[in-house]
């Protein structure tokens, strides 16, 4: 006997959960396939784009060190590793919000097509991401050793950071996949909501030379926390404030439930709407 | 690329339902606007006109589809031949009613061709296959079938974006036809390539009905519906007119047209 699949209307408009899940599941192959094939097409699968891949971080983050030395005289080794890890991590966030705005548009085709998951498009966009992020890691390794930063414990908190990141930018592909299919033009403004995050959160600058008034910023701004985190660890070698944790967490997994409920909301409409 | 879903190689006994369509309705609704902006959604907005439209696409249907046979489906533009197929396909949720399909559906809708024109056709047809639910082990021993049929062997490492529409089209029902599915859903797709790939094509589409597969082929080419079908549902604005043999049904609907037996719409595929 085959199976019988039964196609009812939406329940408050969602797809039914269990079944939805089943089928996320069932294609994983699907999302890791997609990465590679994306990385193969952005010819990240030669050497020499695995080079590009963490040369153009590590330039982005020289051009800024240059403009630090000029307007605040400062030349610590410290303050370029707070920089270069801080922008590697920022990478991961707004590669995955470029990537995942336009994962679902890209896929029309698809969609129009074929019945599957659709969240699917914005997690394999935000897989990419991760994909290009973890070669940086390595550079980040070589760069505590060239500079003599301290090896401690506290550097294991690199990989629940990892994963807090990677929650934060999949929650952001999904939502501005979502956004995309209704206003197309969302994409001209995410070049400046990406340079405006990395102006309000501790990139460029150092948590500690945040004045008193501009403190707000560190609940305002999701990223505010996790950077800081981030940089304390890898970069000074302390454990990162638990709040600053709590907060992160509960930013990243806040989103990205709402991002998915908005996605899965809006998904049955994604057919007529490309 | 066109959709695939897995095989489960079960025979089928001729007559057997593979589709069941209960009081089925779909409404959806669309933007006017082409490609929808903020900046056009903002500037609407402001001077109070309207932005969305309400589409009834199809209307309290019901049918049923058997193993064995050949559904063709006519009807005007905008009388819901797609919408239907895509709700059969999943890729719709119907707004009402009920849809029951007892088997896998491989699909081959009009848009439906590749999933990204930057990747190469082996991997827009390994993506394809992923997103539908085959495994890499079972599109691996289709790939071979598919790239032979397609006859696109030379060019299967291109970019999609290479390809000419004929090419597209080729690998697109190559990918739909050879996984062996249930039941096999075409959309107007039997009309594009060259005239060899055409005879081909339509070939593979009879050899299935032999099968014992169940098909649903939607088209403008006439003759070719009145030749291929067992049955013939006409749609018009989402209501079902009339639902019968093809050469019945075919006639009604050419009276309808007003066109008669034109060449226009006697082109065969």
């Amino acid at each position: 006997m085959s199976a019988i699949d039964v196609f009812e209307p939406f329940h408050r408009g969602l797809p039914p959960f269990k079944k939805y899940a089943k089928q996320l599941l069932g294609r994983r192959a699907f999302i890791s396939e997609f990465a590679k094939s994306e990385l193969r097409r952005q010819n990240f699968g030669s050497p020499l784009g695995q080079v590009w891949l963490v040369l153009n971080p590590l330039l982005l983050s020289a051009v800024y060190f240059l403009l630090i030395i000029i307007i605040s005289g400062h030349t610590n080794s410290g303050r370029y590793a707070h920089l270069t890890a801080g922008l590697f991590a920022f990478y991961l966030i707004t590669n995955s919000i470029t990537a995942g705005a336009k994962s679902v548009t890209a896929g029309g085709r698809l969609i129009l097509n074929s019945a599957f998951p659709r969240i699917m498009l914005p997690i394999a966009a935000s897989v990419v991401a991760l994909f290009k992020f973890m070669p940086t890691l390595a550079v980040l390794f070589l760069l505590h050793l060239i500079l003599g930063l301290p090896f401690t414990a506290a550097l294991l908190w690199a990989i629940p950071l990892v994963l807090i990141f990677y929650i934060f930018a999949l929650a952001c592909a999904i939502l501005f996949s979502c956004i995309n299919v209704y206003f197309r033009d969302i994409q001209n403004l995410l070049p400046y909501l990406t340079r405006t995050l990395l102006y309000l959160s501790p990139v460029l600058y150092e948590s500690s030379a945040l004045t008193e008034k501009l403190n707000f910023l560190r609940v305002i701004n999701p990223l505010y926390p996790m950077l800081d985190s981030w940089s304390r660890v890898m970069v000074k070698g302390e454990l990162p404030f638990a709040s600053d944790i709590l907060q992160a967490t509960i930013w990243s997994f806040a989103l990205l439930v709402i991002s998915s409920y908005l996605f899965l909301s809006r998904e049955r409409e994604f057919a007529v709407r490309i | 690329m066109s959709s695939l879903s897995a095989s489960n190689l079960i025979p089928h006994n001729r007559g057997e339902v593979a589709v069941s369509i209960q009081n089925l309705n779909v409404v959806y609704k669309t933007t006017l606007e082409k490609r929808p902006t903020l900046k056009n959604r903002l500037m609407l907005f402001s001077a109070g006109k309207k932005q969305t439209r309400i589409v009834n696409a199809v209307e309290n249907l019901n049918l049923e589809i058997s193993y064995g046979s050949v559904l063709g489906v006519v009807g005007a533009n905008g009388a819901g031949k797609s919408t239907l197929m895509r709700t059969i396909s999943g890729i719709l949720p119907p707004t009402k009613g009920r849809i029951e399909v007892h088997g896998s559906v491989s699909t081959l809708l009009a848009l439906g061709v590749g999933f990204s024109q930057e990747m190469t056709g082996r991997d827009n047809v390994i993506l394809g296959g992923l997103a539908a639910g085959l495994s890499r082990v079972e599109i691996n021993a289709k790939f071979d079938e598919i790239v032979d049929f397609a006859e696109l062997r030379e060019v299967i490492d291109a970019p999609m974006r290479t390809y000419s529409s004929g090419m597209y089209a080729r690998l697109a029902f190559a990918v739909a036809v050879t996984v062996e599915p249930d039941i096999l859903i075409i959309d107007e797709a039997l009309s594009t390539g060259d005239a060899h790939f055409k005879v081909k094509s339509l070939n593979r589409v009879k050899e299935l009905r032999g099968h014992n597969r169940a098909l649903i082929l939607v088209s403008h080419a006439l003759a070719t519906i009145e030749e291929v079908c067992n049955e013939v549902i006409w749609l018009h604005k989402g209501a079902l007119i009339q639902k019968g043999d093809p050469t019945t049904v075919v006639t009604a609907y050419k009276k309808f047209l007003e066109v008669g037996s034109s060449p226009m719409i006697d082109e065969d595929v």
